[in-house]
């Protein structure tokens, strides 16, 4: 179904909090996603895929141990948006000319929306590179580089990000996306976890309407 | 060497920690920089043309209509559809199913494919899809007393009596206007780069426009239906008196916490307009002139604001004696030089209440549409820079910005039941945002982040020992759970108005000061809050309609003039 980027972010930003994800994450995990769908790739099949993998594991598993030399997750598998913020945190690093690396990403694709961030904020364009794949962003287009099936992986062994880097064929976003229903359903479940039960003093108290409206 | 003296003359901006209090806020009044002036100035000054090319609607009052409305580059089309509605399904609350009239504005012109399309999704609103053509959702209710008493005076061959219009001010209210996406219509970056799209929410004051010229046409239509053809015409003063009411609930008051920047810069561009005219060194007799038939008028309008909600009564009580004394003040005062409007805006904050305050800061911007209207050109928002955390900014900054700017909520004590008595949430049913009470209700677990002030204080704290040389980015690798507040911290250093610097979570708050406010910008008058977290408006009450745009005031309309009609 044709839905708008906005309709990606809110449903991709509940997901999240309901997937227990922080507020803040949750915020930009909904941009990343909404970022992706602009440019075509599945972002809200991404997400789903990884909200499902680590649901109900605790956080810091799959949260970089340090962010000294390589990155790493005490787990063994880093999360992608617990990373990737990480990554655009840190941005300042790659203005010095240093290489962020990561072992072991889930859904890699998921770290590049905030390489767009990093992008904006050192003023130069941002490449993630993970097997044949090469993927690089000014934070307004992105150049992709590898198979569809590469870049869309589930797991990437080592994830490198380093500036500045050219742009070489680059694609502008469009203001459309089209999100498979079995998707929404996904996302919804974990959305759904974030809703209050509706009890009847709720109903009577919590928006505080008027009784009558026949007036 | 030239010395720039920046002594008590140099007049500033006001200070946040002034402005940003819900008090304050919730006395908001409209001024020139209000969304549905912007666009009524625009379509007079591009000379916008309106046509209704469709008005197909039965005995019954159902069927649909089109107004096309023609800028200089584009056409814009609301598509209204018509319904028979029980009096039993008539409710304003977002979980209703069915409505007196639905609506959608459409990007350009519709084929009768469109048509047949939107009619299958439009009347049913949440129900239904719509596609990037559409550009807005909406639906409206009719005020069934003044509804019926419209129809049976036309019908009987007279005009309806003056004194219920001026009672209700409007023949149908809307209770969603849905655009930016929702239910699958266009995202506003498809449309943002359109220069009558500018100022924010010019698609739903367009779409509300001409939905009320389609209400007038409908009633109209209805007392002929009713009377073989043989009604009274609406007198066009009275017609031109009502507006399109609109009632909103809890809905509305997270948006200005979760569009921290866009509210920075809707208070940055009013705060900026007012700083440039109190700092005029004089006035001219007709700028003069202008004040003081506009502050007369808009005593007239408080006369024509009713409300029964106690707090708004006690207000609006105060602010009908705030015009009383400042009409008084004006008329000693020398206007003509010395800073005429600071003086009177310094007097003003030691004399009027809030209410008071507020609209004599609107009111001094309307003499220099000149010097300030350029200003709505930046009340829009684009968060892509603002939204990315700043990762090598040291604790100690971040300790700093937080003192500065969140001082009153380090001053709060959080454990305290009374300061974070209420929740927000939302609910499982429709998806509706709600405010509850957290000690006495299962909601704490569902808590959205709409409390800024408690977790900037909850961030403060466990900043306390970390060193203030560590980076943010390792705060955060730590510390997930404060990312939220964080950006939020770091988009106040750079947008001082993005935050209310109040407790929106307090036993008293009283969510209807953020509805107030944000209906304030988009140009509603007399609010009618009908509880602490509902509140009734009417948006363009003695507007030109569209065919009227080119001959009448498309500015200062706002402002009742003595009326002429009905006599």
């Amino acid at each position: 179904m044709s839905h708008s980027l906005n309709e990606i972010e809110a449903m991709c930003k509940r997901a999240a909090r309901g997937g227990g994800l922080s507020w803040g994450l949750c915020e930009e995990a909904a941009k990343g996603t909404r970022w992706l769908a602009a440019y075509g790739y599945p972002g809200p099949e991404l997400l789903a895929d990884l909200l499902e993998l680590n649901d109900q594991k605790p956080r810091a598993g799959v949260t970089p141990a340090t962010l000294e030399n390589t990155w790493y997750a005490p787990a063994g598998r880093l999360c992608p948006i617990t990373a990737g913020a990480a990554m655009s945190d840190s941005a300042v690093k790659m203005e010095n000319d240093e290489t962020i690396v990561m072992r072991g990403v889930s859904q890699p694709l998921l770290v590049v929306p905030f390489a767009a961030g990093a992008a904006l904020r050192l003023g130069a364009a941002v490449s993630v590179t993970w097997g044949d794949v090469r993927l690089t962003t000014d934070g307004h287009r992105l150049c992709a580089r590898g198979r569809r099936d590469d870049i869309l992986a589930a797991h990437a062994v080592e994830l490198r990000c380093f500036a500045p880097t050219e742009m070489t064929t680059p694609a502008a976003p469009v203001m459309r996306a089209s999100v498979a229903e079995a998707c929404w359903r996904r996302l919804g479940v974990f959305a759904q976890r974030t809703y209050a039960p509706a009890t009847d003093a709720s109903r009577r108290l919590g928006a505080g309407a008027g009784l009558n409206d026949n007036d | 060497m030239t010395t720039i003296v920046q002594g008590p003359q140099m007049i500033e901006a006001r200070d946040p920690a002034l402005v940003m209090r819900l008090a304050r806020l919730g006395s908001f009044h409209q001024s020139r920089l209000s969304f549905m002036r912007v666009l009524t100035r625009r379509m007079a000054r591009e000379a916008w043309s309106f046509e209704r090319p469709e008005f197909e609607i039965d005995a019954a009052g159902t069927g649909h209509a089109v107004y096309t409305a023609r800028g200089p580059e584009r056409s814009y089309s609301l598509i209204a559809f018509a319904h028979d509605l029980p009096a039993d399904q008539r409710s304003d609350r977002v979980i209703a199913e069915a409505w007196d009239a639905t609506f959608t504005l459409f990007d350009g012109i519709p084929s009768a494919g469109d048509i047949a399309r939107l009619r299958a999704n439009i009347p049913l609103q949440e129900a239904g899809r719509v596609s990037g053509s559409e550009l807005s959702v909406s639906r409206a209710n009719r005020s069934v007393r003044l509804w019926e008493h419209v129809v049976a005076s036309l019908a009987a061959g007279s005009q309806p009596a003056l004194e219920q219009i001026d009672a209700v001010g409007y023949l149908m209210r809307t209770t969603a206007v849905y655009g930016s996406g929702k239910l699958g219509a266009a995202d506003r970056e498809m449309i943002a780069d359109r220069p009558e799209f500018a100022t924010p929410f010019q698609v739903e004051m367009l779409s509300v426009f001409l939905t009320r010229a389609f209400v007038r046409d409908l009633v109209q239509h209805m007392a002929h239906m009713r009377a073989g053809g043989q009604a009274a015409t609406l007198d066009p003063d009275i017609a031109r008196s009502m507006g399109i009411g609109n009632s909103t609930g809890l809905g509305m008051a997270p948006f200005l916490l979760n569009h921290p920047v866009l509210f920075n810069n809707w208070i940055k561009a009013r705060e900026e307009a007012l700083a440039r005219v109190r700092r005029l060194d004089h006035a001219s007799e007709s700028e003069v002139a202008l004040f003081r038939d506009l502050l007369r008028r808009s005593a007239q309008s408080a006369v024509n604001w009713h409300s029964d909600h106690e707090a708004q009564t006690v207000k609006l009580t105060a602010f009908r004696e705030d015009l009383t004394r400042l009409g008084a003040h004006v008329d000693t005062l020398d206007l003509s030089g010395d800073q005429p409007w600071n003086r009177l805006f310094n007097w003003a904050g030691a004399h009027l209440s809030l209410e008071g305050q507020e609209c004599l800061a609107s009111l001094l911007l309307e003499p220099y549409g000149a010097l300030v209207d350029d200003l709505a050109d930046h009340m829009a928002a684009d968060n892509t820079a603002t939204f990315r955390i700043a990762g090598a900014m040291p604790l100690g900054r971040l300790k700093e910005i937080i003192e500065q700017s969140y001082a009153w909520a380090l001053d709060i004590d959080w454990s305290l039941p009374r300061n974070c008595a209420r929740a927000w949430y939302v609910s499982e049913e429709k998806l509706e945002p709600r405010l509850g009470d957290r000690f006495e209700e299962p909601i704490a677990d569902y808590e959205q982040p709409l409390a800024p002030g408690r977790d900037a204080a909850v961030l403060y704290q466990s900043l306390a020992h970390w060193p203030d040389i560590t980076s943010v980015a390792e705060f955060l690798l730590r510390h997930p759970e404060h990312r939220h507040s964080v950006r939020r911290v770091q988009i106040v250093n750079r947008a001082p108005y993005a935050e209310i610097r109040d407790n929106t979570i307090s036993s008293d708050v009283l969510p209807i000061d953020m509805l107030r406010c944000k209906l304030a910008f988009f140009g509603a008058v007399h609010f009618d809050p009908r509880s602490d977290r509902w509140v009734r408006i009417c948006m363009y009450p003695n507007a030109p309609y569209p065919e009227e745009l080119a001959t009448l005031d498309a500015d200062f309309w706002v402002y009742p003039t003595e009326r002429t009609c009905g006599s």
